[in-house]
């Protein structure tokens, strides 16, 4: 009978055993994952119990299993073990997607497995004799989390069904009764009134039981399917959000970039001879208007990120975007007269997957910022050095440092450390966040530690240090 | 020298960058919007043009340099971006997108000098 079910559920069309709820499908098939190899692991340990069944409880509660029994219990339990090998292989080789043979179909397989032995094992421990018959409940309720309606209901009445048969069969002869000496003193298997009752309270139970935990497990993949509609939509919402910000802020650049061509229009003499005095200032102006420019861009930087989800996978090497950074910033190195060097203590020389265009961002505005808070002939280090698995770059400086206790907040959106609020540097304490969140989503590091190791009394400075996943190709 | 058309919704933008090519001797016409653009382009066959890819929707300039390519307008074009760089998209020269080069605004003076001298170089040259 277990069999006709067994072919019957697998020639249904597999998408009528996937539930209307499941919408979520990926979501929903990690589920259907967990809870099969879930089953697996739980029937090891019914295995084990069973060994200890078999061997302990004689001695504990002076009770004997016949030959016929001992055998019998012997072979489900090698069986269990046996079939559970074979179901934990099926289960690393299934597909989760609803062609095929999939993990529902496998779910069914298990349970019409488990249900045929469980009966095996009830007759031959008594019948209705046999408080193992109790599993049948267990083994529904877990069915119901995963199994559609009809599924369920037709193998709880199924269940039932079967279970009275044997039992009746039993009561009437048909079939040999199997108690366990020194179990019972009297047996009741051949008591009518009294199994009809333990039997309708039995199927009762079972229903209700199945109706209860099929109906909880619904109500749960709904809210659960709710959460992922509204997150679905939440993210829906902010990437509208950011393409707005992204239209604001670039309407906001345009005439800021108008003014700007007009200051190098004067600047440069083309509108004729200016004094020192307004080419100093108009410089200023120049210098002012740029930083609005990078605050902009750095605004632009985070919502591409938040909108751009999916990374850029080049195969990069990480000394290349350190030097291409290095060489947007030579000017600004040479203004202030640092002294830049670079260190490569790389031994695997590993290359790093990831968005090219991102990681020269992060790269770039991780150099400006020890850039911008050196003195004059200050001191930049950049040292790159990798273990098998991951590069790490340190860019550290002898400038002003992070007050203690601030360095906690500096990758926070718009967070300045006291310090430099107080110099009058200029910036609003985007770019840090940026970096954070790029090195994030490439599944790498970034710690700050002030004093730097180029601290000196005066100059605390900054030690950034970023540590990234390296892949197989060396550089 | 040579005759430039400059294509942008920004006056402002069309003031400067008409300020620094006269200067350079060369002549500018202009318009404020692709339909103009298009018109002036055809009426005069500048020897190079310069078009914002952003004006009243943020890819007329894209749909534009097409329109210029299907009509077998091949005058070289340089396209003013503001977001390109900033955001990463690399509009890269293709067919989809038929331009020869791309100025960032806010536009210096002396890389705009040196792309259209380089375009203008290399059109007289074919």
């Amino acid at each position: 009978m277990f069999n006709i079910i067994l072919l019957s559920s697998l020639t249904m069309k597999t998408i009528s055993l996937i539930p209307s709820w499941a919408q979520h499908y990926e979501e929903f098939w990690e589920s259907v994952k967990i809870r099969n190899a879930w089953f697996i692991k739980l029937r090891y340990s019914a295995v084990f119990m069973l060994v200890a069944f078999l061997t302990t409880t004689g001695l504990l509660f002076r009770i004997s299993f016949t030959p016929v029994q001992f055998y019998a219990i012997s072979s489900i339990t090698l069986s269990i073990f046996l079939y559970n090998i074979v179901l934990a292989r099926l289960q690393k080789n299934l597909k989760y997607s609803d062609e095929g043979f999939n993990p529902i179909h496998f779910s069914i397989v298990q349970m019409v497995l488990d249900l045929y032995v469980l009966c095996l094992l009830v007759y031959y421990s008594g019948g209705i004799e046999s408080p193992l018959f109790l599993l049948f409940i267990f083994h529904m309720v877990i069915g119901s989390m995963i199994l559609p309606r009809f599924v369920i209901y037709s193998s709880a009445c199924l269940v039932i069904l079967v279970f009275s048969g044997i039992v009746f069969a039993e009561y009437s002869g048909l079939i040999a009764h199997h108690s366990i000496a020194g179990f019972l003193k009297d047996p009741f298997y051949n008591n009518l009134s009294y199994i009809t009752v333990i039997l309708s309270v039995f199927a009762f139970v079972l229903i209700i039981t199945v109706m209860l935990a099929n109906e909880i497990a619904n109500k749960l993949y709904k809210m659960e399917e709710n959460l992922l509609d509204s997150l679905d939509k939440l993210r829906a919402v902010e990437i509208e959000k950011e393409n707005y910000i992204t239209g604001v802020v670039h309407e906001i650049k345009t005439p800021i970039a108008a003014v700007q061509s007009y200051l190098d229009l004067i600047l440069g003499n083309y509108l004729g001879p200016i004094s020192a005095k307004v080419e100093e200032k108009l410089k200023r102006t120049r210098s002012r208007s740029d930083e609005a420019i990078q605050m902009i861009n750095n605004i632009l930087k985070i919502s591409r990120l938040k909108i751009l989800d999916d990374l850029g996978k080049d195969e990069l090497d990480i000394k290349r975007l350190v030097c291409s950074a290095h060489e947007k910033l030579k000017v600004q190195i040479e203004s202030k007269e640092i002294n830049f060097s670079m260190i490569d203590n790389r031994k695997n020389k590993r290359k790093i997957l990831g968005d090219k265009f991102l990681l020269e961002i992060g790269f770039s505005n991780i150099l400006s910022n020890a850039i911008k808070y050196v003195n004059k002939c200050g001191k930049v280090i950049i040292s790159i050095a990798d273990s098998l698995n991951s590069v790490e770059i340190k860019v550290c400086d002898n400038g002003v440092g992070i007050p203690s206790g601030e360095s906690e907040n500096i990758f926070q959106e718009f967070f300045r450390a006291s310090n430099i609020k107080h110099k009058g540097y200029e910036g609003v304490g985007l770019g840090l966040t940026v970096v954070k969140q790029i090195i994030t989503k490439h599944n790498g590091t970034i710690t700050v530690q002030s004093p730097s190791s180029l601290a000196s009394e005066s100059h605390p400075g900054t030690c950034f240090t970023i540590t990234l996943p390296t892949i197989l190709t060396h550089s | 020298m040579a005759k430039i058309a400059i294509i942008d919704d920004d006056p402002d933008i069309i003031d400067a960058s008409s300020l620094v090519l006269t200067s350079k001797g060369h002549e500018v016409i202009t318009a404020n919007n692709p339909d103009d653009g298009y018109k002036i382009v055809k009426e005069n066959s500048p020897d190079l043009i310069i078009l914002d890819v952003m004006m009243n929707e943020p890819d007329d300039g894209f749909f534009l340099a097409q329109k210029f390519r299907k009509n077998n307008i091949n005058t070289p074009i340089i396209m003013y971006t503001s977001v390109s760089k900033t955001t990463g998209i690399d509009y890269g020269v293709n067919e989809m997108v038929p331009v020869n080069e791309y100025v960032e605004k806010p536009i210096s003076p002396a890389q705009l000098i040196e792309k259209v001298e380089k375009l203008l170089h290399q059109n007289i040259e074919r």
